[in-house]
């Protein structure tokens, strides 16, 4: 389609609607190989949206979303979501597993991985989220950090090319935010391809590549986090800032 | 854990003892009673099953018949109003004792049993036989010895079921049922080849339908019917035997029984009517001048019920038995009725419409219609368009099939109510739909659905009951079997209510400790997330 030979994701001219509400009005973004985007904006411009048309937890109403090059379409879908994995903001675990069981659960069931392999290979991730002391418990037993950080580690499970993460830190007390970004940060610093939205505009500054402002359904700014959080362009961005840095 | 357990069982059952115990005591006779308290009372209380042609059936709202006609002169005759409560006939006798009537009138025929028994009957107001009806043409059956090796069907505890018993068709060959049309349908649709009854009854019924059916030359056993009282009433018989009298010399009688039997009273059926006088009880005739001056006595409580321990004992292999066949119908329904509810409830919300029409269809119907209706229709319905099934087939058939529809609401009320955020987590990390369902939603629906779904088993444990009108004698069938001839039907009642405690209790106990080991979380935060559902 013509996009450059690093676009791992390239999405052309999205449009969502619920009912007759367009929710995003014409979406166009290429995210290289291990690039890692910011997305802000406020609650309700379509962030969330965005990120589960990517891998068709919605529908998109028009417009083409290609990974590696190739259109994602119901019938390719679930290979493509094997190699993006997602990160809910109100986490999402299996309440009835263990945080081992609930990593290993998509590598036994989707991949047909050995269980004893697949338990072996949770735990690692475990321990890559620093949670391998926690393996047997159940999320009802751990605080909403370590659950954000299990969840991390299910979605990763699979090794996927890209991570999505829709507000990783929004549901958490202040005092357990630190912990997940961490683990985010050591990811992107592992090369990982990444779209973060996100309110953590410290985040965005320091691990972005790239920071994209979303008002309304459209992408209204976009550049490096220097560019856009410290001399944004539009008014509407300047606006958004301000409220975000008062609060 | 076991003793609090354990411990709720034990204050939960005697809790329910004595209630028991207390009904045991309150219970009196309400109805029944001597000359004096009837006389107060002003009504003569009759109890019958108006199922009964000609004898006493329903027109409309209202009762008529041969016996309501007479039974109305004797009230007239004894300067009182009268009144009818129409019960199943399993019930009629049992009435008596537990004094809810002065008098069963329900072409009840005079035995020496029954009178053993404690029932006192009136001089015979009618001759009456056991008559055998066969399908029209069906040369195999001429007469009571060639019902020897056939399946044959009767009214569970009348006199017809025990002169085919007397002739020594086997138990497993005798299919009894509560009414007289079940067992003319059963030998319609060919599941059985004859059946047994009162000949009257046979004679009116068929004819007004049944033309597949006729009549097997004259009645084989001859029979006399009776009124029938409690034993501590033999006055009101001699009352009656008087009135009863009467009516065959001054003509009442003689219209109508050509009202109800179509024939004209002849003589000889008069002078048979006279030689088996003696057929009733031997009690002493009362003039009615003389009750009419007996003085009515004050309104008082009547006499107190009492539980018979050696009832209770007699009937306990049988109420083992009946227990047994419903715990096994339960079983059998729940194992069939379970995974099909899950079916249901998975094509319920499935995306494809037409089969979630399908299963709502189902749903409906099943719920919008009485379960006894349904296990007709299984049973005495589908011979018609030829399918054939056996009493327990239909039974367990019936029972799975509503229960199904049930279930099949819990579990999808149950998978509807798992957060929608389980499903996207599970669709993200490329697991297919069912693969989801089977992982992720369903293993937490489960959990959530233990306490209805415990509800439902103990519903379908008391609703197997209704299987009876299949001829299966599960524990409410037995019991009320026992009850017609054991004297004391509250007894008999009272012990079958604990059996079914007895099966209930255990069960609810058990799903309460499964629900405990099943649930995941050692060491709970907080009550809501215990369960393990809330996230945060």
């Amino acid at each position: 389609m013509g996009e450059g030979v690093s676009s791992l994701l390239a999405i052309k001219d999205l449009h969502k609607y619920f009912g007759r509400n367009e929710v995003l009005k014409g979406i166009d973004l290429d995210v290289a190989e291990g690039e890692v985007v910011a997305m802000i904006g406020a609650s309700g411009s379509g962030k969330s949206t965005l990120l589960r048309c990517v891998n068709r937890l919605e529908t998109p109403t028009n417009g083409t979303i290609t990974f590696r090059g190739e259109p994602i379409t119901p019938t390719n879908v679930n290979a493509v979501r094997r190699e993006i994995g997602m990160v809910f903001q109100r986490f999402n675990l299996f309440p009835h597993l263990k945080a081992i069981e609930n990593v290993a659960l998509a590598p036994r069931k989707v991949l047909g991985t050995d269980s004893v392999v697949a338990r072996r290979d949770a735990m690692a991730l475990l321990e890559q989220v620093k949670l391998g002391a926690k393996a047997y418990s159940f999320p009802g037993e751990l605080s909403g950090g370590q659950q954000q950080r299990v969840a991390i580690a299910r979605a990763l499970s699979l090794k996927p090319k890209a991570m999505l993460f829709d507000e990783p830190t929004s549901a958490l007390d202040p005092e357990l935010v630190g912990e997940v970004l961490e683990v985010m940060r050591d990811l992107a610093k592992s090369g990982m391809t990444m779209i973060v939205a996100t309110h953590e505009m410290g985040f965005a500054r320091e691990v972005a590549h790239r920071v994209i402002f979303l008002d309304s359904g459209r992408i209204l700014e976009e550049g490096p986090p220097e560019q856009v959080l410290g001399a944004p362009k539009e008014e509407r961005t300047r606006e958004f800032l301000a409220r975000v840095l008062n609060h | 854990m076991g003793t609090l357990a354990t411990g709720t069982v034990v204050r939960t059952l005697s809790l329910a003892l004595a209630c028991l115990a207390l009904l045991g005591q309150t219970v009196v006779s309400q109805a029944q009673g001597s000359l004096p308290q009837i006389k107060q009372r002003g009504v003569l209380i009759f109890a019958t099953d108006p199922t009964y042609p000609p004898f006493e059936y329903m027109d409309k709202d209202k009762m008529i018949g041969f016996d309501v006609d007479i039974g109305n002169e004797i009230a007239k005759d004894l300067g009182l109003k009268s009144k009818w409560i129409g019960l199943e006939w399993a019930g009629v006798l049992g009435s008596l004792e537990s004094g809810k009537c002065d008098l069963a009138m329900a072409g009840v025929t005079i035995t020496e049993e029954r009178k053993k028994h404690g029932y006192v009957f009136s001089r015979p107001y009618m001759l009456s036989g056991q008559e055998i009806v066969r399908r029209k043409g069906d040369n195999r059956i001429n007469g009571p010895n060639d019902l020897i090796d056939k399946i044959v069907s009767v009214q569970q505890e009348t006199t017809g079921q025990y002169a085919v018993q007397k002739l020594g068709v086997p138990k497993d060959r005798l299919l009894r049922f509560d009414q007289v049309q079940d067992g003319l349908m059963n030998v319609r649709n060919g599941k059985s080849d004859a059946t047994v009854g009162d000949l009257p009854t046979i004679k009116a019924i068929l004819q007004k339908g049944y033309p597949e059916l006729e009549m097997v030359g004259e009645p084989f056993v001859k029979e006399s019917l009776g009124l029938v009282a409690w034993k501590d009433n033999p006055e009101l018989i001699g009352l009656i035997n008087r009135s009863l009298s009467q009516m065959i010399v001054d003509g009442r009688y003689a219209t109508a029984y050509k009202k109800w039997f179509g024939d004209p009273l002849t003589t000889a059926i008069v002078a048979e009517l006279e030689a088996r006088k003696n057929q009733g009880s031997p009690v002493k005739e009362i003039p009615i001048e003389t009750f009419k001056a007996i003085k009515a006595a004050p309104q008082m409580g009547g006499s107190a019920f009492t539980f018979r321990w050696d009832l209770v004992r007699e009937a306990l292999p049988q109420l083992l038995k009946g227990a047994l066949l419903t715990l096994e119908l339960t079983a059998l329904s729940l194992l069939i009725g379970i995974p099909s509810g899950l079916i249901v409830a998975l094509l319920r919300i499935s995306p494809i419409r037409i089969l979630k029409w399908i299963a709502t269809f189902y749903v409906e119907i099943v719920r919008g219609t009485p379960l006894l209706m349904q296990i007709y229709v299984i049973y005495f319905v589908l011979p018609v368009v030829g399918i054939e099934l056996s009493s327990m087939v239909s039974g367990v058939l019936a029972l799975s099939l509503n229960a199904a529809a049930y279930i099949a609401e819990i579990f999808r009320a149950g998978i509807e109510s798992i957060d929608s955020g389980q499903m996207e987590a599970a669709r993200s990390l490329g697991m297919t739909y069912p693969q989801s369902m089977q992982n992720v939603i369903l293993p937490q629906t489960l959990r959530r659905v233990l306490p209805p779904l415990t509800n439902e088993a103990v519903a379908l444990l008391k609703d197997s009951s209704l299987v009876s009108v299949v001829a299966l004698a599960e524990l409410m069938r037995v019991g009320k079997e026992i009850a017609i001839n054991g004297g004391s039907p509250t007894t008999v009642y009272v012990t079958v209510a604990v059996f079914y405690l007895a099966m209930t209790l255990p069960l609810t106990w058990l799903v309460r400790r499964l629900e405990e080991q099943w649930q995941p979380i050692s060491k709970p935060r907080d009550g809501a997330r215990r369960f393990g559902w809330v996230k945060a």
